[in-house]
């Protein structure tokens, strides 16, 4: 019966109201869950653009920078254990599809046996000998083009798929269209060929890029592994593609944890949300518990009954809430693949796909929030004698000692907060950094009971205050916590976006001041961008030499203007760096790199290029403690390769450590590496223009390549870094989505509980409009105090984030900027917003009839 | 001051003089701040949970000046309400009390549904339902004409009757204090001696 009093019968009697409710407490969830399966499913591409092409591959070998195709022949004495096959990775430019594809390179005798491809082609072509009738279709330029991509370029058999490697244009020959495995798979933009062409179109002869083993039967993998590793040159690993995928998705370690820790914060804005929602639901119904309990209701009766309906409330905003999320995830599924691709080329499609876990995750969220809600105003209730309740609750200001109470909080947590900023990182995360930020999001909680009690105060006070104010801030004092709670989920909401824009913005103007100061050169060559903007693959070398003549024939010494820029990956204490090769005398003569110190890089670029030393980037200096000075010792492609720090240099670029040495110390190691981009530096500005010109006239139309001026190439920076954060923009939304959500559940309730006061207001002549204007105020305030506060905790987070979680994640230090012009808008979009959402429960005052309402009264 | 079995006592006095108070304090939704409360031998001022749960479930029945009834449940689920939350169910009692303040025909119906005396007449049922020792009234003809409040006040009485139990009722019309037994008179917060 109490249950039916309390719950079944009025959702019954007025559905709307409760599935209000529980769209409040989906969206809370929804925030969560759209989180958390976008950044799973960025995570996912990455590691299965490794794991869908290894197929049966049980072990790898690999050495960092790539491996000698001699090492074939060491491992002949596994050949009755394994089969083994050699594998080369390069990537192209589809020029119809506008974007990067990746070429394959296998040896098709074996391949059958390793990769789902052959079995699809041998069931496509009939027989048992799939083997046979793979490598008879491998032959000179020909490729295998995977179903989708074949459908999107509109591709048969026989066709000519038409691609630019290395700047040069590249006709190959479609020999078969391979059915696609279900579902999107790095396959899907992957092109299959012969391992001796991918040598040829990679530019590398000689050299693959890893080993493939497969055991024989009676083999265990355990056993290949240490029979192949007795066999291997030094410095080559042997290890399984989980490793590389794991690795590989280690390169969005950082993004993943901080996408999870907003996913934290989000789950805190959806619990204060799904906290409003239910506290406001019950708290609506406190006379009728009241009632309940002078009839003879105990506390277990009541408490049990209200825990039903905070259960289905619960779990039914659970499942809509994991429903909206996974909706929610699909729109952020672009964003996400956007920013991943600015990360690691040729990550498949980013796809959602809902887990078990998160669903899992989203309703418990649900419940436990409802549960926990539902409970705090249960108590509160059974500390407040019926009487109380029966006669409604009377508007008193707060006592000194709960203001006490709320400072000496909001004091603690802040003290926390800054404590915990000081940590070091957790195991290279920003654990104690994030942990900060949500102690400061904590700290702004118990302000606003105070605060709303102290607008109530003030504004009682200003005697020439507008009647509509005076009663929109005495009903919100009247109903205080309600109020607390709804400020409070705006605050959390405002707060979350504040702190990303003061992220973003800072790290965009020191961005833009770090291409001022390190993109000098006045031309840049470099391979055609894909949809990502960045640029796909390497450059011919041949192009550099074109450069070289271009410059000659226009009366311009190449030796002091050209500066290629070369990578190769790699190993500093068994992990991952980039060694790279630079024209150190170039950027000596004519500048272009910035010290993280601000100091004059000329000093420590002539004791780089003149003692062979190198400079290392801020992110390998935070990673590995390297220092002014040190030696640092790299393996790469067999080398010990050993140098001396001569300066820190600044850079956005890449968050792994990065070695900078000469050009020509360079290719003494690595003679076959094809240049990134090459700058071109020192051309009187009046001919900028026409040197960029003849050069484009020089490679066309042997190359497709990219020639910039220092503008574009700039712009260029820009956009990619504005993809990189397109996941945190959408993040936005959300927060915003939740905010707009929070005010109007609280609206709700507190129009409901002060229908008798709205009622009297009618009685004594106020018109609709009045009304609405003071529903409307009270909601205009209330998006004002949240937005008010969530913009300064955002600014503090902006701080921590900036200064602390920044640094220990990614290694890159920024200068804090005020995002001044978000700031200024987000106050006034969340208190119109807020504003305008106070017509929806004004409309709802105004549908109540006055009498009615009185007589309940 | 003491009430007996069956007996109707009258409390009477200006408003604001504390007439529900003391109600409050007999039917144990509110707490004295000095004196003592016993009902059915409860001694209220030292009362256990437990205890205040017995007296509400068995020893007292309220009616309220404002009905207060649960506005989400049918009048025979009103009226019943006492009894279920005691973990109880007695239909014929429910009905038998429904056809006696004549609405037996509306039982289905929903509190809103119904005019101010009807619903006043279905709170009379409700506090005897559980047949409670004592009828605790306050003002229960305060938000009704003369003649609902006529109709009410008779139930009442003939109800209390039937059932034997004590009524006090707080009201500040003489005329209806005179049907009492005995009338208690209350200025600025305490009994005035007669």
């Amino acid at each position: 019966m109490i249950a039916k009093a309390l719950f079944l019968r009025p959702v019954l009697r007025r559905p709307a109201r409760f599935f209000a409710t529980v769209l409040g407490v989906a969206a809370g969830v929804a925030a969560v869950v759209a989180t958390l399966a976008s950044s799973r499913a960025a995570v996912d591409s990455l590691q299965n653009a490794v794991l869908d092409l290894s197929g049966a591959t049980a072990l790898e070998i690999t050495r960092a920078g790539g491996l000698d195709e001699s090492e074939m022949s060491r491992l002949a004495p596994l050949a009755e254990d394994a089969w083994i096959a050699p594998v080369v990775e390069t990537l192209a430019l589809c020029p119809k599809l506008k974007d990067g594809v990746r070429v394959l390179g296998i040896d098709p005798l074996v391949d059958a046996r390793l990769r789902d491809l052959g079995p699809a082609l041998s069931e496509r072509f009939g027989g048992p000998t799939g083997a046979l009738v793979f490598s008879s279709l491998l032959r000179g330029d020909g490729a295998f083009v995977p179903e989708p991509l074949a459908k999107v370029l509109g591709l048969d058999v026989g066709a000519s798929l038409e691609l630019v490697v290395a700047g040069k244009p590249v006709s190959l020959q479609v020999l078969a269209i391979v059915p696609a495995p279900p579902g999107t798979t790095a396959f899907d933009r992957t092109i299959v060929v012969d391992v001796a062409l991918a040598e040829e179109l990679a530019a590398t002869p000689g050299r693959i890029d890893r080993i493939e083993l497969v055991p024989r039967a009676g083999v265990t993998t355990q056993e290949l592994l240490e029979r192949a590793s007795a066999l291997v040159s030094p410095g080559v690993a042997v290890a399984a593609p989980r490793n590389r995928a794991v690795e590989r998705a280690g390169l969005v370690r950082s993004l993943d944890f901080n996408l999870t820790a907003l996913s934290g914060i989000s789950l805190i804005v959806g619990a204060v949300l799904v906290a409003t929602t239910l506290a406001t639901s019950v708290v609506q119904r406190r006379p009728t518990i009241a009632l309940l309990t002078s009839l003879g209701a105990s506390r277990g009766q009541i408490v049990r009954s209200i825990l039903l309906e905070a259960l289905a409330l619960g779990l039914l905003g659970g499942v809509l809430g994991v429903g909206l999320g996974y909706g929610g995830a699909q729109l952020l599924a672009s964003s996400m693949h956007a920013t991943v691709s600015t990360i690691v080329w040729t990550a498949p499609v980013t796809r959602i796909h809902l887990s078990f876990d998160h669903a899992l995750i989203g309703i418990v969220l649900g419940v436990v929030s409802a549960l926990v809600a539902a409970v705090l105003p249960v108590v509160e209730g059974a500390r407040t004698p019926p009487i109380q309740a029966l006669k409604g609750e009377a508007p008193a200001f707060l006592g000194a000692r709960e203001r006490r109470i709320a400072l000496a909080v909001t004091i603690v947590l802040m003290f926390t907060a800054v404590e915990l900023t000081r940590w070091p990182a957790w195991n290279g995360l920003p654990v104690a950094a994030l942990l900060s930020a949500f102690a400061l999001l904590a700290a702004l909680l118990p302000v606003f009971a105070p605060a709303i009690d102290a607008l109530g105060r003030a504004v009682g006070l200003l005697r020439k205050a507008p009647v509509p104010l005076r009663l929109a801030c005495a009903a919100l004092s009247a109903g205080r916590r309600r109020a607390a709670w709804g400020a409070g989920a705006v605050a959390v909401a405002v707060a979350l976006s504040i702190a990303i824009a003061s992220l973003v913005t800072s790290f965009r103007d020191s961005v833009i001041d770090w291409t001022a100061q390190s993109l000098r050169s006045d031309i840049v060559v470099r391979p055609l961008a894909g949809g990502s903007g960045l640029p796909v693959g390497l450059l011919d070398p041949a192009i550099l030499d074109v450069v070289g003549e271009t410059l000659t024939a226009a009366d311009l010494d190449p030796t002091t203007r050209v500066d290629p820029y070369l990578a190769a990956r790699a190993q500093f204490a068994g992990q991952s760096v980039t060694i790279a090769g630079s024209a150190l005398r170039v950027l000596y003569e004519r500048g272009g790199t910035a010290l993280l110190d601000g100091e004059d890089p000329t000093p420590a670029l002539k004791q780089a290029l003149e003692q062979h030393e190198a400079l290392v980037n801020e992110a390998g200096a935070q990673r590995f403690g390297w220092k002014v000075g040190d030696q640092i010792e790299l393996d790469a492609r067999g080398y010990k390769i050993v140098r001396r720090v001569a300066g820190i240099v600044r850079d956005y670029a890449d968050s792994a450590g990065i070695v900078i040495v000469d050009v020509e110390d360079f290719r003494a190691w690595f003679p076959d590496e094809r240049p990134r981009t090459i700058g071109i530096h020192g051309i009187p500005p009046d001919r900028i223009a026409a040197v960029q010109a003849s050069i484009e006239d020089a490679l066309s139309p042997a190359f497709h390549v990219d020639v910039l001026d220092n503008a574009r190439m700039r712009a260029h920076v820009l956009s990619v870094f504005d993809q990189t954060f397109a996941i945190t923009r959408a993040l936005q939304s959300v927060a915003a989505i939740v905010a707009v959500i929070a005010v109007l559940s609280v609206l709700y309730a507190l129009v409901s509980e002060r229908r008798a006061d709205l009622a009297l207001l009618s009685a004594v002549g106020a018109g609709a409009r009045q009304i609405a204007g003071v529903v409307c105020l009270q909601a205009g305030l209330l998006g004002l105090l949240g937005a008010l506060g969530g913009v300064l905790c955002g600014l503090v987070i902006g701080v921590v984030v900036v200064k602390v979680v920044n640094l220990q994640s990614f290694g890159w230090t920024l200068a804090f900027v005020q995002p001044w012009s978000t700031m200024i808008s987000t106050l006034f979009v969340v208190a119109i917003a807020c504003t305008v959402s106070g017509l929806l429960p004004a409309r709802a005052a105004l549908s109540a009839r006055p009498g009615m309402a009185l007589r309940e009264e | 001051m003491e009430v007996n079995a069956g007996e109707m006592v009258a409390l009477v006095g200006p408003s604001g003089c504390g007439k529900s108070t003391l109600l409050n304090l007999l039917s144990g939704v509110d707490r004295a701040d000095e004196g003592t409360v016993v009902v059915c031998g409860i001694d209220l001022q030292s009362a256990t949970p437990d205890e205040f749960l017995r007296l509400r479930r068995s020893c007292v029945g309220i009616v309220f000046q404002s009905f207060h009834l649960v506005p989400h449940l049918t009048l025979e689920e009103n009226v019943a309400l006492p009894l279920a939350l005691a973990g109880r169910r007695d239909p014929k009692r429910v009905l038998e009390l429904l056809e006696r303040v004549g609405l037996d025909g509306r039982r289905d119906h929903f509190p809103s549904e119904l005019s101010g005396g009807e619903q006043q007449r279905t709170a009379v049922a409700r506090a005897l339902v559980h047949r409670p020792a004592i009828v605790l009234a306050d003002e229960p003809t305060g938000n009704l004409d003369s003649h609902n409040g006529a109709e009410v006040l008779a139930l009442l009485d003939e109800l209390r009757v039937e059932n034997g139990a004590a009524l006090v009722l707080a009201t500040h019309d003489e005329r209806i204090a005179q049907r009492a037994h005995r009338i208690v008179r209350i200025t600025d917060g305490a009994i005035v001696p007669t």
